[in-house]
């Protein structure tokens, strides 16, 4: 497993590519309905939040960086209790695979294909997941590099388009609802940065220069994906105004169908969804993985590969079932998803960071994770 | 690897056989550029006309001939109980499906505007294929009428119309009002629509018989019509309309025409440029008071006054700047006093500098604006008389 | 057969006699076997007799041996009993550049099979053998498949010491070293690998010495042989060993740390590690001023991407996606499309099969031939179907921008495999539109991002991302700041510092 390293850089494309995807259109969709035109603020704070849970997350692991969640918990506790991390992580990423799957299929389905069956795209990017996934931890950590890159075309495109239409006045008045309810809505913004700390969890390990750089780099990532993403919680804010951005699921979508650049170039949200389309199948590929070796961890099998395509299996089937109602996916979004997602990227860590705290002896005996 | 290769092989077969849905070629689609909206003969209807481009016709031959008819548009209409009903019942009779994204206005006639527009806006920004810098305009004419008439020089009308929208700018008597931002205007509490209005008027001169000044119709773009909440309430004329756009387009220039001072048969034509409205918003007293400035400077482009330029600067400023005043609180009156309707925006203003108060007076708006208190103050300078020299002496 | 392959194993012996009866029993009586005997120094008492393949020995090399032998022998008034080693004869009467001892008959055979010329004499235990290599070569000519238009005009060509030469030429350091090994048990091809010793990347002669010594196979008769056998991604459809004609390529790759496959009988040399980028750089990129360079890689670039998913796109485009064309150009393309009866996934499938079709018509036809099918084919798709209502005006286009594009990559062999890559991509986008474009093209992103050549990524420096070497990838910056090589070389320094020019100050300034 421990063959390659991820560069520093692959690691915060990483984290940006996981966040990015689903924070730029269905969380400010569900920011705008609670606080209108403020969703920039909250995004502000929303990271600053992710910073400190990020910041846990590393401190767990800082003094035996080259073990992940899962290997500290069997170093500290047992095969059963490593079997139980990463029983929790694969429930986490099943989980988020729900709101990954409803970005991707809504993006693609509802706004270029609506006629296409929901089962076709669910296949079709767990297909090229699996493939990612087949090729192996260092093949996916690369595509993420390319999908940084598009993600900073893709945001050079939606300035161009957007400036002719930017209204300063449609983004004030400045916190209308109050800072408490703006910090509020910001825990929405939570589940996205979660995606980012558990990557972390199982990735931390892999990175080459963590001892250098320490929790910096994943923090580093969570800062640039925030200000990727705080772009578009501004245009989203002048462009469209809060009251419009709350009219839809995929705030991002309604903004890049107003994009335009000039006269002859009415529409290009195509190109921006070529680009995007990178991110958002990252995100399937790595939940594909991590789903993977966590499954693979808790049979105790050595290598990943093998259940590859059981957990694609069952992805797909939850990713049908929460993406086929749109009444349901929403619900799912806005109220299922965080309560599964905060407590266990919020407990994990702590939990385990307390167990260190207490058998930090016994770690210090076990010999280095193979 | 063999078996991740053959089922990889496998699925991608799954997958080609469940394609080919949405499927349809851009020759098996008929692509519409204008759509009207009408009320149906029965009540509660909805009649909707739509201007069809035959390809073929529209750009000549390209490719291998094509059985042109010479006619560039096709409009057809249908009658439903929704629009969505109406664009179905088209679809009896269209042979290729009637294909949305390319529409560049929806004309709505004034009797469907006054029972109100919050059923097509949303039809319109809930469809994905539509774009949403479409036109939208409010006619006093039949809408079919108006989007089966070839107008200007394009070839398809549609487009000819979507010009007349986008060059709007040099003659700024009528706002250009899309779905973006009608939408948004539609949705937000502290702002109401304002949509431009479209009218046919015999302005063409046919080439066969040129002596029957004007016998051809042509779609004319000026004034606007003013909404409250949904609803259509009232007409601006497209004097008035200028006005508004100093509010909601930061119009920049335009033309004015004065007396002359010394001799109230003649005229003096003048140019404003670089006109920047500033609007401040105060509270005083659970009023509100708007206090409006007006600067702007301002080339003589046409003089019949027989008078040196020089003589007359000083003249022209101030009925200049009376006239805009006139203008401004033309429209301020129509707003307050006759529509109760707050289509130029002055909620925004109030919202963002007392977004405390605004939760208290926001519900009921109209109400509180009628009664707010205006200071306009406009300040014109004559500053070039263009190619002329501007000296002394100098007619 | 066993009888010959024990023949070979044995050594020579003093009988003259003998040795033509082995040389005989292995080389058959083929045509151009050439025997010719003599006596040494004019003595009756010591016969000799040479061997050799006409056609590849030079006569008027083996002439001199004769005289050598014979002439020069009897001159000096030398006797036979003097000569009575081969090292004596070989120091001191013949007069060739290049004679080794050859005990065995194994290598005897082999020379003679080379060009070269087997010498026995009655009394001795060994032979000579001396290099009389000569045949009718092609003369140096400029490479047919890479042209450029400023730098050196010549090619490689089909004898490999030729083409080491043109490298030797080109880098006068001792530390290059060329390496050589036989690949095929019957063609027995020479094959050197070329390296510069303290520039190469550690461990990657290793590499390609193990990896060639792995091949077993009767007979080379191309550089594409070895390729095939050696390359690290053999399923997949991008090439991961790069080929060329030109030497100066070849120099400067051995100079980036790089190794050299030089192969005989073939003017084709493959340079390994490769990487996917370099199919897109050409030589006049170096040649020319860096702004020149820089604008002509990026056209370049753009000539790749055109020519990978232009096609797709506009499939894509026509058939699912009709609202992202502008509205003016929408109509352009439906009115051209009126009357064509095909979807258009087919007709660019089918227009796309016929631009191949003409393609390789005009490549295997006589040149004269080759330009009247290119006509003929031009016209009959760009009018004639196109008045016929069989395809539509736009296709044809976009079918002739995509086909110049993949002209403008200047390796034709990647050329080649970006042409097939956008068959998946179109035919996935004509299925699927946006999904099946998206979904392709990332499962290529990836199999080209899990490619390694030689240990080094393929997309490298692009991912991982080597922030030194973007200089020389996107953009070709002046040589004053190309200052160091790729990451992988052992000795990254190739400039001192400062080295970018600027106008002395005049006296008295």
């Amino acid at each position: 497993m421990k063959t390659f390293r991820i560069s520093n850089g692959m690691f915060i494309a990483m984290i940006v590519n996981l966040i990015f995807v689903k924070a730029i259109g269905v969380t400010q969709g569900e920011l705008a309905r609670v606080i209108g035109s403020d969703m920039w603020i909250a995004t502000f704070i929303g990271m600053l939040q992710g910073i400190v849970i990020m910041y846990i997350t590393y401190l767990a692991l800082r003094k035996t960086p080259d073990r992940d969640f899962i290997s500290l918990g069997s170093a500290m506790l047992g095969k059963w209790f490593a079997a139980l991390v990463a029983l929790v992580i694969f429930v986490f990423y099943l989980a988020a695979f729900g709101p990954i799957m409803i970005t991707y299929v809504y993006h693609l389905q509802e706004y270029f294909l609506p006629e296409a069956p929901i089962s076709l795209f669910i296949i079709a990017s767990l297909l090229v997941g699996a493939l990612g996934c087949y090729y192996g931890l260092e093949v996916i950590a690369r595509i993420a590099l390319v999908g940084l890159l598009f993600i900073f075309f893709l945001n050079g495109l939606i300035i161009i388009g957007s400036t002719h239409e930017f209204d300063m006045r449609n983004l004030l008045p400045v916190l209308e609802s109050g800072l408490p309810q703006t910090a509020a809505a910001s825990l929405h913004f939570d589940a996205d940065w979660a995606m980012a700390t558990m990557l972390a969890a199982l990735i931390y390990p892999h990175v080459k220069d963590v001892k250098k750089y320490g929790a910096k780099l994943g923090i580093i990532g969570i800062v640039t994906s925030g200000l990727i993403i705080v772009i578009w919680a501004i245009l989203e804010g002048a462009v469209l105004s809060g009251e419009v951005t709350a009219q839809y699921t995929l705030s991002c979508m309604k903004l890049a169908r107003n994009a335009h650049i000039g006269n002859f170039l009415q529409r290009y949200e195509m190109i921006m969804i070529a680009l995007y389309s990178i991110s958002a199948l990252f995100e399937v590929m790595f939940c594909v993985y991590a789903t993977s070796v966590c499954a693979s961890r808790v049979f105790a099998l050595k290598s990943n590969k093998p259940m590859i395509i059981p957990v694609c299996l069952i992805l797909g089937a939850f990713g049908y079932w929460v993406v086929d109602d749109h009444f349901w996916a929403l619900k799912y979004l806005e109220f299922y998803w965080p309560r599964v997602a905060l407590p266990i990227a919020f407990g994990l860590p702590v939990l385990l960071l307390l167990l260190r705290l207490l058998f930090g002896k016994k770690l210090q005996k076990a010999k280095p994770a193979t | 690897m063999r078996t991740f290769l053959l089922i990889l092989l496998f699925s991608s077969m799954l997958l080609l056989e469940s394609s080919c849905v949405g499927l349809r070629q851009i020759n098996e689609l008929a692509i519409v550029t204008a759509v009207g909206i009408d009320t149906g003969n029965k009540p509660g209807t909805v009649k909707l006309s739509a201007q069809i481009i035959r390809p073929a016709d529209a750009r000549g031959q390209t490719g291998a001939p094509a059985g042109g008819t010479g006619q560039p548009i096709y409009s057809i209409s249908a009658e439903g109980n929704t629009i969505f009903d109406a664009i179905r019942n088209l679809g009896r009779f269209s042979s290729r499906r009637v294909y949305w994204a390319h529409n560049f206005m929806i004309v709505l006639s004034e009797s469907y505007a006054r029972q109100g527009i919050r059923d097509m806006v949303d039809f319109f920004t809930r469809n994905h294929e539509l774009r949403m810098n479409t036109w939208v305009a409010v006619t006093s004419d039949k809408p079919d009428e108006l989007i089966s008439t070839i107008t200007g020089i394009e070839v398809v009308p549609g487009e000819a119309v979507d010009k007349l929208f986008r060059n709007n700018q040099v003659v700024g008597l009528a706002p250009g009002s899309n779905m973006m931002n009608l939408e948004e205007a539609l949705l937000s509490t502290s702002a109401q629509p304002v949509v431009a209005r479209l009218q046919l008027q015999p302005r063409g001169i046919s080439n066969k018989k040129p002596e029957e000044h004007g016998s051809l119709k042509q779609v004319e773009l000026a004034g606007a019509a003013v909404f409250r909440e949904d609803k259509m309430i009232g007409w601006l004329t497209p004097k008035e309309a200028r006005a508004a756009l100093f509010f909601l387009e930061k119009l920049e220039s335009g033309i004015e025409v004065i007396n002359c001072p010394n001799n109230e048969n003649r005229r003096l034509t003048l140019e404003f440029k670089n006109a920047h409205m500033s609007v401040k918003s105060f509270y005083e007293n659970e009023k509100p008071r708007f206090q409006i400035r007006l600067k702007s400077a301002a080339d003589i482009v046409e003089s019949g006054c027989n008078v040196p330029v020089e003589q007359l600067r000083d003249a022209a400023d101030a009925s200049l700047e009376k006239l805009m005043k006139q203008r401004i609180e033309n429209v301020l009156d129509k707003a307050q006093k006759q529509h109760h309707s707050d289509f130029l925006k002055l909620g925004d203003i109030f919202r963002n500098k007392y977004p405390q108060e605004w939760k208290r007076v926001g519900k009921d708006w109209n109400q509180i604006f009628a009664e707010a208190k205006f200071e306009i103050e406009t300040n014109v300078d004559v500053k070039s008389a263009v190619v002329k020299a501007a000296g002394d002496g100098i007619k | 057969m066993s009888s010959i392959q024990e023949l070979l194993k044995g050594a020579f012996k003093p009988s003259v006699k003998e040795n033509a009866a082995v040389l005989d029993q292995i080389l058959g009586n083929s045509a151009d076997v050439q025997k010719r005997d003599f006596l040494l120094c004019g003595k009756a008492g010591s016969p000799g007799l040479l061997c050799f393949m006409d056609g590849l020995a030079d006569t008027t090399l083996v002439e001199a041996i004769v005289r050598a032998l014979v002439v020069t022998g009897s001159q000096l008034n030398r006797e036979p009993a003097e000569l009575a080693t081969a090292e004596s004869i070989r120091t001191s009467l013949l007069f060739n550049a290049t004679v080794k001892d050859c005990p065995n008959v194994r290598e005897g055979i082999n020379g003679i099979l080379s060009g070269d010329t087997l010498v026995v004499v009655e009394g001795l235990d060994q032979a000579l053998l001396v290099s009389t290599r000569g045949w009718k070569d092609r003369g140096v000519e400029e490479p047919s498949s890479e042209n450029n238009v400023r730098g050196p005009r010549d090619g490689f060509m089909e004898s490999i010491r030729t083409n080491t030469a043109h490298v030797r030429r080109r880098i006068k350091d001792p530390m290059l070293r060329f390496e050589s090994m036989v690949i095929g048990t019957r063609s027995q091809t020479d094959v050197n690998i070329a390296y510069i010793s303290d520039l190469v990347k550690e461990g990657l002669v290793d590499e390609v010495k193990s990896r060639l010594n792995r091949i077993k196979i009767d007979s080379v008769m191309e550089s594409g042989y070895i390729e095939e056998l050696i390359e690290d991604a053999p399923l997949s459809m991008f090439n991961t060993v790069q080929s060329t004609e030109r030497p100066d390529k070849v120099a400067s790759a051995l100079l980036e740390g790089r190794v050299a496959i030089f192969i005989d009988n073939t003017p084709v040399v493959l340079i390994v590690p490769t990487f996917f980028w370099q199919y897109i750089q050409a030589p006049d990129d170096y040649y020319n001023r860096y702004w020149v360079g820089t604008f002509f890689r990026i056209v370049r670039y753009f000539a790749f991407l055109i020519s990978l998913m232009l096609p797709s796109v506009y499939v894509m485009l026509v058939s699912f996606h009709h609202e992202m064309i502008p509205t003016s150009l929408a109509l352009t393309i439906a009115s051209g499309r009126e009357v064509v009866p095909f979807p258009v996934l087919l007709e660019a499938l089918i227009m796309e099969l016929a631009f191949e079709l003409m393609r390789e018509a005009g490549l295997r036809m006589p040149k004269p031939i080759g330009q009247a099918v290119s006509i003929v084919g031009s016209l009959i798709i760009g009018q004639a179907a196109v008045q016929a209502g069989l395809v539509s005006p736009f296709m044809v286009i976009i079918v002739a921008i995509t086909g110049i594009s993949s002209f403008a990559i200047p390796s034709y062999s990647s050329s080649l495999a970006i042409r097939m890559f956008r068959f998946p991509l179109m035919i996935a986008s004509g299925f699927l539109g946006l999904l099946g474009f998206s979904t392709m093209f990332f499962a290529l992103l990836l199999h080209a991002l899990s490619i390694r050549s030689f240990g080094e990524s393929y997309l490298a420096p692009a991912s991982p991302y080597r922030p030194t070497d973007q200089r020389d990838t996107m953009l070709r910056l002046p040589m004053w700041m190309l200052d160091e090589r790729p990451g992988f070389a052992q000795d990254v320094d190739r400039m001192g510092d400062n080295q970018m020019p600027a106008t002395p100050l005049q006296k008295g300034e």
